[in-house]
C-alpha cells in the first residue's frame, strides 16, 4: 500500500493516471477475485492492492494503456504464474489452458472453503494443498467403451403398402373426394 | 453370470433360445382367452340390450352407427372393468404367478455386477432432477451396494442456460455426496431421435461397461433396496430381458395432483394385477422406472425410422412400447414388478399440463399403428399397442356417440316420429324408459366397479386402511374424485378429439408456454386454453334444451364438466386447495401419510432450495455469463468439453458443428462487442460448444476494459460484486 503511495504525485495523479482511472481499475480486480470467491476481506484488499502495485509501477513506461488494462494483465500474469508454480507447470507452457485447470483445481481443492489463506501466497505451501491442487482431476464419465447400435430390419407389413400408396401424386385430393362422396352418401342413409 | 466383468459383453443373447416359446403361448393363450372372453362376453350381452333398446324405437341407419359405436365403447370400458375385477380376485386370493414369487431372489449376490442408472433429462428442472437423484443415491448408499451402480445424468437440453446450471448442479451434487466417479454428466450434442437416440448414445458411449441399465424418468425416486431388488431380479431369471416397476404418484401439491395421486395409489394396484393376469412375461414397458439388460436391449431394441411423413413417419415417438415388443419378439421375457415398492414418480400438477403430456402420448401411441403389423411381433405385443392407440381414440368415438345420438332424437322431433316403444324383445313388460335406465346403470356399474373393488380390498387390509388414512376418509375421497373424473372426462374427451384429428390431418397442435400465478394456472391462461371447451358446452347445452328439457338433465354432469371448465382448471391447480383438502383427510395416500426417507429427503432439500435461492434476480442469458466469467463454471465447463472431444463420435459432430473455426471466433468476438442479444440462440450453443473459444472468451471478458465490452458484460462483471464477502 505504501508503495503504491509513493507513486503519486503532487497533482493528484498516481503513477501518472487520474485516480478515478485507478478506480475502475480496483472494481475490475475486486470483482474478479470476488468471482474466484476470495471472501476474506483483508485477503481480497491485500490482494487487490499488489495487482495495482504491479500495473501503477508499469504504467509510466506505457502511457497510451488504461489503468485497468494493465491491472487486468497483471491480475492474469500473478494468477497464471502462481497456478505454473503449484501446479508445477513450466512457465513456457502458462498459457490459457493452465487458467482452466488451475482454476478447476482450485475448485476441487475447495480454496474458497479450506485454503482461502494460501491462494496467491509464495512457498512453501501445506503438503495437504499442494496434493489436492495437483490430484485434482474432474472427470464427467468413466472410459468409453464404444459401440454402435443398429436397428434391425422390421418389415410393417401392410404398412408399408401404405406408406407407398402415400406417395403417389394426388392421392390426397382423391381420398377427399372419395370422403366427400362417403359423407354425401352416409347423409342421404341417415336422413332416409 | 454373476461375477463377469462389468466390461465383458454383460449377458449371451443366446441365452433365451433355453426358453420353450410354446408353452408360454400356450399358458398365456388360456389367460388372454379367459380374460378377453369375459370382457366380450359382457359387451355382447349389453349390446344385446342396447340393439333392443333401439329396436323399440324403430330402426334407422343412424342407430346402426349408434350401436357400432356402443360397442367399441362398451368394450373399452369392460377391459378396464375386467382389469379391476382380475385384479381384485388376484389380490384376494393370491397370484404366485409374479416374477417376484417365481424363484427365491433375496439371497442372490450381485457381487461383480454392474448397474447403470440413467437419468435423460431435456430443459427439465435441474434442481429437481438432481434432488431426485441426491434421494435415489442415498438410499442406495444405505444397502451398502453403492459400488455395484453408477449414475448418468443423460441431458439433451438444449436451452444454453439449462445447461450451464446442469453443469454446475452436477458439480455441486457430486461434491456433497463425495460421488465424483459415481455420478456422471453427459450433455449430447444434438438431439436427435429425442429420449430414445438419447439412451441409445449412452449405450453406444457405455453401455457394454454395464450388465444392466436402470431409466429413470426426470422426476424419478427409486429406494435402494428396490434396485437392487431389480438386480438380483435379472440375476435370477437369466431369459428376462426387461423388469418393469410400477411408480407410484408422489409429491403433488394442487388439488389436480393430488387427486390423480389418490386414484393412482388406490386403483392401480388392482389393474396391474389384472394386467399381469394376461400378460405375464409378455408384459409391456412405459419408458422409466425399469430395470432392463443391456446385451440384448443393445442387439435387438433399436428402433428403425419408419416410412413416411411426420406425423406418423421418421422417429418412434413412443419408444418403450415398441422397444418391449422388439425384446419380446427375440424370445426375451418382459415382466411387471408390480409388488415391488418404493419406484416413485410426479404427476402433472394441473388441467392443463396434464393435457399437454396428454397430447405428446397421443401422437406417439397414434404412431404405433403403423408398428401393428410388424410381421414377428407377438399378439400379445400387438395388443399392448392396440389398447394404447384405444385409449386415445376413445375420445372421439364417445363424441361421435354422443353426437349421432343427438342427432337420432332431433330427427325424431324434427320429423315428429312418436316415441312410443314397441314391446321389448328381451325383457318383457320393461318400460321403453327403464330399459335405458337399466343399461344406464349396468354401464355405471362397469365403470365404477373397479373403483369399488380397491375400496373393498382396502376394507380387508388393516395396514392399507391406515395408510390411507381409515376407511370412511378413503371412501369419501372415492366419491369425490369420482365427481372429479365425471367433470374431467368431457375435457379429455374433446381434448383427445382434438389431438387425434390434428395428428391425422398431419397438423401439430401449438401450445405455447404455460403461463402460471403464484398459485397455479392463471385464470387469463385458462380462459385461453378453455373458452372453446366453455363454448362448446352452452351452445350444446342450449341445444338440448330446446331438443327435450328431460334429456338435458341426463347430460348434465357431460355439460357441466364443459361450461365449468375454467374454474375447474384453475381452481384444482390451487396448492392452498391441495392443502385445504389434505387437511380435512382427502386424497391421501401412503407416502403422504408416513413418508419414505427417499421423499422426506427430496422434500427437505427441495425446501431448502425454495428458501434459499432467488432466482427473481437473475439477468438472462445468466448461463451463459456464468460459463465465461465465472472461473470455476467456465474451469468446469471447457474440461467437460475437452473430455467430448475424446469420443470420436463427438469429436466428428463437433467438427461438423464447426467448432474451432474462425468463425466461431469471430461469433465470439461479436458476442464481447454486442453481448448474447445479437446472436441467435444457435449461434450462442455453437460458442459454448467450442471449449477453446470459452477459454478464450473468459480471458478477453476479464481482461478487457469496459468500453470494449457491450454494456450487459459490463453489467455481469459487475454483479460479482455482490457475492457474500465476510
Amino acid at each position: 500500500m505504501n508503495d503504491i503511495g509513493a507513486l503519486a504525485d503532487s497533482s493528484g495523479h498516481l503513477a501518472g493516471r487520474r485516480l478515478e482511472e485507478w478506480n475502475a481499475a480496483y472494481e475490475k480486480v475486486e470483482n474478479y477475485f470476488h468471482a474466484l470467491r476470495v471472501r476474506n476481506k483483508a485477503l481480497l484488499g491485500q490482494l487487490v492492492l499488489r495487482v495495482l502495485e504491479r500495473a501503477a509501477r508499469r504504467a509510466p513506461a506505457e502511457p497510451q494503456r488504461s489503468a485497468t488494462q494493465l491491472a487486468a494483465e497483471e491480475m492474469d500474469r500473478i494468477v497464471i504464474d502462481w497456478f505454473a508454480e503449484v501446479l508445477q507447470e513450466p512457465p513456457a507452457n502458462a498459457d490459457q489452458m493452465l487458467s482452466t485447470r488451475g482454476r478447476l483445481a482450485l475448485l476441487l481443492a475447495d480454496m474458497p472453503g479450506r485454503w482461502q489463506e494460501q491462494f496467491l501466497r509464495p512457498g512453501p505451501w501445506p503438503k495437504e494443498f499442494i496434493s489436492a491442487m495437483r490430484e485434482s482431476y474432474l472427470r464427467a464419465g468413466p472410459d468409453f467403451q464404444l459401440s454402435k447400435m443398429t436397428p434391425r430390419p422390421l418389415d410393417l407389413g401392410p404398412i408399408t403398402t401404405l406408406t407407398y400408396l402415400g406417395r403417389l401424386p394426388y392421392l390426397k385430393m382423391v381420398l377427399a373426394w372419395t370422403l366427400f362422396a362417403l359423407l354425401l352418401v352416409a347423409i342421404f342413409i341417415i336422413t332416409h | 453370470m454373476p461375477g463377469a466383468s462389468p466390461s465383458a459383453p454383460a449377458s449371451s443373447p443366446s441365452t433365451p433360445l433355453r426358453v420353450m416359446p410354446a408353452r408360454r403361448i400356450g399358458r398365456h393363450g388360456l389367460r388372454l382367452f379367459i380374460f378377453y372372453s369375459c370382457a366380450l362376453l359382457l359387451t355382447g350381452l349389453v349390446s344385446m340390450l342396447f340393439a333392443d333398446l333401439l329396436w323399440r324405437t324403430g330402426w334407422s341407419a343412424s342407430c346402426t352407427v349408434l350401436l357400432v359405436l356402443f360397442v367399441i365403447l362398451f368394450l373399452f370400458a369392460a377391459i378396464g372393468c375386467m382389469h379391476g375385477l382380475y385384479g381384485y380376485v388376484l389380490r384376494m386370493f393370491g397370484d404366485d404367478r409374479r416374477i417376484t414369487q417365481l424363484k427365491a431372489y433375496r439371497d442372490q449376490s450381485i457381487a461383480g455386477i454392474s448397474t447403470a442408472i440413467i437419468f435423460p433429462i431435456y430443459n427439465e428442472d435441474v434442481v429437481r432432477v438432481c434432488e431426485g437423484l441426491r434421494a435415489t443415491y442415498e438410499s442406495l448408499e444405505r444397502t451398502g451396494q453403492l459400488e455395484r451402480f453408477d449414475f448418468f445424468i443423460l441431458s439433451d437440453s438444449t436451452d444454453p442456460d439449462k445447461w450451464v446450471e446442469e453443469e454446475r448442479c452436477w458439480y455441486d451434487l457430486t461434491r456433497g455426496l463425495d460421488a465424483l466417479g459415481r455420478i456422471h454428466y453427459r450433455r449430447r450434442l444434438n438431439n436427435e431421435s429425442r429420449k430414445s437416440g438419447n439412451v441409445r448414445d449412452f449405450l453406444n458411449t457405455w453401455g457394454r461397461r454395464y450388465r444392466y441399465f436402470m431409466v429413470c424418468d426426470a422426476d424419478s425416486v427409486m429406494r435402494g433396496e428396490t434396485l437392487v431388488d431389480l438386480v438380483k431380479l435379472m440375476e435370477v431369471h437369466p431369459t428376462v430381458g426387461l423388469i418393469q416397476t410400477v411408480p407410484a404418484l408422489v409429491n403433488a401439491e394442487s388439488l389436480f395432483g393430488r387427486i390423480q395421486q389418490f386414484a393412482n395409489r388406490l386403483y392401480a394396484p388392482l389393474f396391474i394385477a389384472g394386467l399381469n393376469y394376461w400378460a405375464l412375461d409378455f408384459g409391456n414397458y412405459w419408458g422409466h422406472n425399469a430395470i432392463i439388460r443391456t446385451e440384448p436391449f443393445m442387439q435387438f431394441c433399436d428402433l428403425p425410422q419408419l416410412p413416411g411423413r411426420k406425423p406418423f413417419g421418421g422417429q418412434i415417438l413412443s419408444h418403450d412400447f415398441v422397444e418391449a415388443a422388439l425384446m419380446l419378439r427375440e424370445n426375451w421375457e418382459v415382466w411387471f414388478a408390480y409388488d415391488l415398492e418404493g419406484s416413485y414418480e410426479e404427476t402433472p400438477q394441473a388441467l392443463i399440463e396434464n393435457a399437454q403430456r396428454e397430447r405428446r402420448w397421443c401422437q406417439g401411441n397414434l404412431q404405433h399403428g403403423l408398428v401393428l403389423f410388424a410381421k414377428g411381433l407377438r399378439g400379445v405385443s400387438r395388443l399392448h399397442l392396440i389398447l394404447g392407440i384405444c385409449g386415445y381414440l376413445a375420445g372421439p368415438l364417445w363424441l361421435a356417440f354422443l353426437i349421432t345420438f343427438n342427432w337420432i332424437r332431433w330427427f325424431h322431433n324434427h320429423t315428429g316420429l312418436s316415441d312410443i316403444t314397441v314391446q321389448s324383445y328381451v325383457l318383457k313388460g320393461l318400460s321403453g324408459t327403464a330399459h335405458a335406465l337399466l343399461i344406464f346403470i349396468i354401464c355405471m356399474v362397469v365403470i365404477m366397479l373397479p373403483k369399488a373393488l380397491a375400496l373393498i380390498d382396502l376394507s380387508y387390509d388393516w395396514d392399507r386402511r391406515l395408510a390411507f388414512g381409515g376407511l370412511a376418509r378413503t371412501a369419501t375421497s372415492v366419491v369425490c374424485e369420482t365427481i372429479f373424473s365425471t367433470l374431467h372426462a368431457p375435457l379429455l374427451m374433446l381434448w383427445h378429439t382434438r389431438f387425434v384429428v390434428m395428428n391425422l390431418l398431419g397438423v401439430s397442435v401449438g401450445w405455447g408456454t404455460q403461463q402460471r400465478a403464484a398459485d397455479g394456472t392463471a385464470w387469463g391462461y385458462a380462459i385461453r386454453r378453455h373458452w372453446g371447451h366453455t363454448l362448446i358446452g352452452l351452445v350444446w347445452g342450449v341445444f338440448m334444451w330446446f331438443l327435450s328439457p328431460s334429456l338435458f338433465w341426463w347430460f348434465t354432469p357431460v355439460l357441466a364438466g364443459m361450461v365449468l371448465s375454467v374454474p375447474l382448471s384453475v381452481l384444482t391447480s390451487r396448492r392452498s386447495l391441495g392443502a385445504r383438502a389434505r387437511k380435512l383427510g382427502l386424497f391421501l395416500t401412503p407416502e403422504e401419510i408416513a413418508p419414505p426417507p427417499e421423499l422426506v429427503a427430496l422434500r427437505a432439500n427441495m425446501k431448502v432450495h425454495e428458501l434459499t435461492e432467488d432466482n427473481s434476480l437473475r439477468r438472462p442469458h445468466a448461463g451463459l455469463a456464468d460459463a465465461v466469467l465465472d472461473p470455476y463454471v467456465n474451469a468446469i465447463h471447457v474440461s467437460l468439453l475437452r473430455e467430448k472431444e475424446l469420443n470420436p463420435v463427438y469429436a466428428e459432430q463437433l467438427a461438423v458443428m464447426g467448432v474451432g473455426s474462425p468463425r466461431v471466433r469471430a461469433l465470439g468476438e461479436k458476442l464481447l462487442a454486442l453481448g448474447p442479444d445479437k446472436l441467435t440462440p444457435a449461434e450462442r450453443l455453437l460458442i459454448m460448444a467450442d471449449g477453446r473459444t470459452m477459454v478464450w472468451l473468459y480471458h478477453e471478458a476479464w481482461l478487457r476494459t469496459g468500453e470494449s465490452l457491450a454494456p450487459w458484460w459490463r453489467a455481469s462483471i459487475r454483479e460479482y460484486s455482490r457475492l457474500d464477502v465476510s
